[in-house]
């Protein structure tokens, strides 16, 4: 016994750890025990509960960061929605002009307003068609509700449009029913609003008839509805006419242009005077 | 003596759950410094080979709970702690304070790999090749926790250690 102590107390530090190592082995052993497992399970379920409040902690200080991403995350979505409605809506009004059974759009060069320059007095439209796309100086921009303007500046991409809006502009028209031939211009101010000169105090022209370009102008070809006469005002000689215009340029977006009205020999005519002769 | 048990279990349970729930998450390359290894170790070199290899015991039982790995955890733990023991630095010796500092180091360093020999050889859930798991990963995991044991000695060790 006296030697059991001694080698006891001798080596204790040995005996100690077989003794933790045999534990530990039983530990390992006996894991699948009813007793060890509930320890285990409740064990795990502590570990969980305080991870879950740190995770739930850490998530708290990293807000910051979130909301970032959830902020880069809502630009991206915005763009690409951007970028799809705006594509549904090109196509909508690409096939509404395509569609329209009263106007034959073959032939034509369609084209998106990218760019407007609005005011009380001087208005201009930029299209994104240029003369890579066969657009031309004085070809006629339309849409099928009516005349919208002339092409009076064209690049690579991109064209200058004088609308009808413009002090500038002028077009010979027609009214459809009793014919009566004018000088369409807009004076400034309402933009739905232009004014049709020198039509003689002595024609029958009548409230709400249509006007459409001419024959004679030397740009545009003739039939493009323009507007209807909304107001008559008789002067010494012509009448002072206003002109509902049919295009409502404050939407317009989606335009055609049309072939350049090419009639040279009429162009030679008018100007050169020597040809008279001949004539006669 | 009862006091300094007592503050050291005390110290124990707290490294045990700053261990488990704080420096497991300070992962690199799959490894992260050990706080509880160095607590063996500082016991170690201060208190013996017994003290060591108990509260390496008690130490596995701890994280043994917490992580679901009881048995494996505390042998290693035992064998971590009773590995450590050999560092230990008598009361009555003359040692200086570098000395016992360089103890200290080689006593994270010898039983952290041991430790994690022993839980390698035992454990692999990642499916690693055991020379991988113990060379590797095993020396990587001493290197940080003896980083961590140079700040924490620069910062609290030191007077305790050259007392």
């Amino acid at each position: 016994m006296r030697k059991f102590f001694t080698f006891f107390f001798k080596y204790n530090t040995y005996l100690l750890f077989v003794i933790y190592c045999g534990i530990a082995f039983l530990f390992m052993r006996l894991q699948n025990e009813a007793t060890l497992t509930k320890l285990r399970t409740n064990g795990l379920e502590f570990s969980s509960f305080i991870n879950e409040k740190l995770m739930n902690l850490t998530w708290l200080f990293n807000l910051s960061n979130e909301n970032d991403r959830l902020m880069r995350v809502n630009t991206e979505l915005l763009t690409r929605l951007l970028h799809v409605e705006t594509s549904a809506i090109d196509e909508r009004n690409r096939t509404k002009i395509l569609n329209d059974s009263t106007f034959n759009a073959s032939g034509f060069i369609m084209a998106r307003v990218v760019d407007r320059k609005f005011s009380d007095r001087d208005n201009m439209l930029l299209i994104n068609a240029g003369w890579k796309n066969g657009i031309k100086k004085d070809m006629t921009v339309l849409v099928p509700e009516g005349l919208v303007g002339r092409v009076i500046a064209v690049s690579e991409h991109y064209a200058k449009v004088m609308p009808v809006i413009n002090t500038d502009f002028k077009v010979s028209v027609v009214s459809d029913s009793s014919n009566c031939m004018g000088l369409l211009s807009w004076s400034g101010g309402k933009e739905f609003i232009a004014q049709v000169e020198h039509i003689p105090i002595s024609s029958h022209l009548k409230l709400n008839e249509r006007i459409v370009t001419s024959d004679f102008s030397t740009f545009s070809i003739r039939g493009i509805p323009v507007g209807k006469v909304v107001r008559i005002i008789p002067d010494k000689l012509f009448y002072t006419v206003d002109v509902w215009l049919a295009v409502d340029f404050s939407s317009l977006s989606q335009v055609l242009v049309a072939p350049l009205k090419i009639e040279p020999e009429k162009v030679q005519i008018t100007s050169d005077s020597t040809l008279n002769e001949q004539f006669f | 003596m009862t006091t300094k048990l007592s503050l050291s279990i005390v110290l124990l349970c707290i490294i045990s759950l700053v261990q488990e729930f704080g420096l497991s998450r300070l992962t690199l390359f799959n490894v992260s410094p050990d706080a509880i290894t160095i607590f063996i170790a500082f016991l170690a070199v201060k208190f013996g080979q017994k003290t060591s290899t108990s509260f390496g015991f008690m130490g596995g039982i701890l994280t043994g709970i917490l992580s679901g790995n009881m048995g494996l955890i505390m042998l290693a733990r035992t064998v971590e702690g009773f590995i450590a023991g050999y560092f230990h630095v008598p009361e009555d010796s003359h040692a200086t304070a570098k000395q016992k500092q360089r103890r200290f180091f080689s006593a994270v360093v010898i039983a952290g790999f041991c430790a994690n020999t022993v839980i390698a050889a035992g454990f692999n859930p990642q499916g690693l090749s055991p020379v991988y798991r113990i060379v590797v990963l095993g020396l990587l995991e001493s290197l940080f926790t003896v980083i961590l044991a140079v700040i924490l000695n620069w910062f609290f060790l030191k007077k305790s250690l050259a007392d």
